[in-house]
């Protein structure tokens, strides 16, 4: 695992919500007062754009799809939310933010792509 | 009338499973729902993708496999939408989500028969209909119909103007849309007569009077419809003795603006806790306005930053209702939460 550069934190003010892309990876990263948060940028429940259409305030982010909500201090999910976020490790150093994002954080129900392969391996694996 | 055969379907839900017994005509999620089972959806009508399920073990007949809300699906894992779907055979299904059994005392949705009475142009794009049902029905203030004409194949959702206990009629406001197959037929044509078909009621952005909240609602355009079933109760139990009600009511332009004689007729007797304000978005309010209705009051902007202005700090022991399109309610939606109002006072069904 290493630690990659995603932006400045003087890029994203406080109660913002910014997209990057590291390593041809989309995130977004939150600015949530008490620190930075950086998730996929999809909502977990069916996938609205978070960047775009969540509301980041009083330390919480809500998707207006449905209203699901996340505590970005404690990182998890609050009210009616029925799945957590998955976060990539984030830390400030001097005045530029690190994540660590080797590979994309993928919801337990989002890997599609893979499975079939997944399955045969699974079945051949004796 | 269709006789499908008779099957059952198991819907495991992430807190519990259900067995349903219908036939291969029903909609999966008018069959759960008419047995008092709250799937989930929100528009009902294929659009907005809330009612995805997955198919575990048998067949289902997509009756839209168009649907815009499709794009919420991953085919390849089995997902479909239970408002377009109906089983060919037994089957089981899973539901990601916590589903529950409805309230007591809930207006449990089923099919109904219905022709149109009256219409009536509001605007050069709205038009007001009247429907008379078979028989009489019961839905809560705030609620929608799913609407399905002869001529034109797929149920559309509209929300119901009036609100009484037994209803017999529904009064409805649709909005001529661009392509729209449906307002196209309705705006082309005389449907006085029509018969139609119709499911309901749905649509969780309800009022009641044992609320005991002041209300907040905001809605743009044809939005309003919903708005008006709930003033309209609010006004037969004489909430606005106790309670105080915020209504803004968003149009491009005042040639745009419809209902304005009811709903100053709504102030002229519910009194001075209800204010409704109409929000001009694509010109200054002219001076007739405020002349011609006294008891309204106009501002300029788009709806929802005039009724942040206008609210300013009074969203204590408020519960808000939303409706329009999606920016307004995307745009109203991050105006309450930043007035710090939590999410279980804000209601709205989105149909996109």
């Amino acid at each position: 695992m290493s630690w990659e550069k995603i932006c400045g934190v003087s890029d994203v003010p406080e109660n913002a919500l910014e997209k990057f892309e590291v390593n041809g990876i989309e995130l977004v990263v939150a600015n949530y007062g008490g620190g930075f948060r950086a998730f996929p940028p999809r909502c977990p429940h069916m996938e609205e754009a978070l960047c775009d259409s969540a509301v980041l305030f009083d330390g919480m982010l809500t998707c207006t799809k449905h209203l699901w909500q996340w505590d970005m201090g404690s990182g998890e999910k609050t009210g009616i939310a029925e799945k957590e976020l998955l976060f990539y490790d984030v830390k400030q150093e001097g005045g530029d933010l690190y994540a660590q994002v080797d590979e994309a954080l993928v919801y337990e129900d989002d890997d599609d792509e893979d499975e079939d392969e997944d399955d045969e391996d699974f079945f051949n694996a004796d | 009338m269709m006789t499908g055969k008779t099957l059952n379907i198991q819907v495991n839900a992430r807190n519990r499973a259900y067995t349903l017994d219908g036939t291969s005509d029903d909609k999966i999620l008018n069959l759960g729902l008419s047995n008092a089972i709250d799937l989930p959806y929100e528009c009902g009508s294929g659009t907005c993708g809330t009612c995805k399920a997955r198919l575990i073990s048998g067949e289902i007949c997509d009756r839209w496999p168009e649907a815009p809300g499709r794009k919420f699906l991953k085919p390849k894992k089995g997902e479909f939408l239970m408002c377009q779907c109906a089983a060919k055979t037994d089957s089981v299904i899973e539901v990601e989500s916590f589903v529950h059994t409805m309230e007591a005392g809930a207006c449990v949705p089923g099919l109904i028969t219905g022709r149109v009475n009256s219409s009536k142009l509001l605007t050069p794009d709205v038009m007001s209909l009247q429907i008379t049902m078979d028989q009489t029905f019961d839905f809560d203030a705030g609620q929608f119909m799913l609407v399905q004409f002869p001529e034109v194949v797929g149920f559309r959702g509209w929300s119901m103007v009036n609100y009484e206990r037994h209803a017999k009629t529904l009064d409805f406001v649709i909005k001529k849309k661009p392509d729209g197959v449906l307002s196209e037929w309705l705006f082309g044509n005389n449907c006085e007569g029509v018969e139609v078909e119709l499911y309901g009621p749905l649509g969780n952005a309800t009022f009641y009077s044992r609320l005991a909240k002041n209300i907040l609602c905001i809605a743009g355009g044809s939005g309003i419809a919903g708005i008006m079933s709930i003033l309209s109760r609010a006004a037969q139990d004489g909430y606005f003795s106790q309670y105080s009600g915020d209504v803004f009511f968003g149009v491009r332009t005042m040639k745009d603006a419809f209902f304005l004689d009811e709903l100053a007729a709504f102030r002229a007797e519910c009194g001075e806790k209800l204010n409704i304000v109409i929000a001009l978005s694509d010109e200054d309010v002219p001076a007739s306005a405020q002349i011609d209705y006294p008891q309204l009051a106009f501002d300029n902007g788009f709806v929802h930053e005039v009724a942040g202005r206008h609210m300013e700090d009074r969203y204590q022991n408020v519960r808000a209702y939303l409706a329009g399109p999606p920016p307004l309610v995307n745009g109203s939606i991050g105006m309450l939460l930043r007035a710090r109002v939590t999410t279980d006072n804000i209601r709205y069904d989105k149909f996109s």
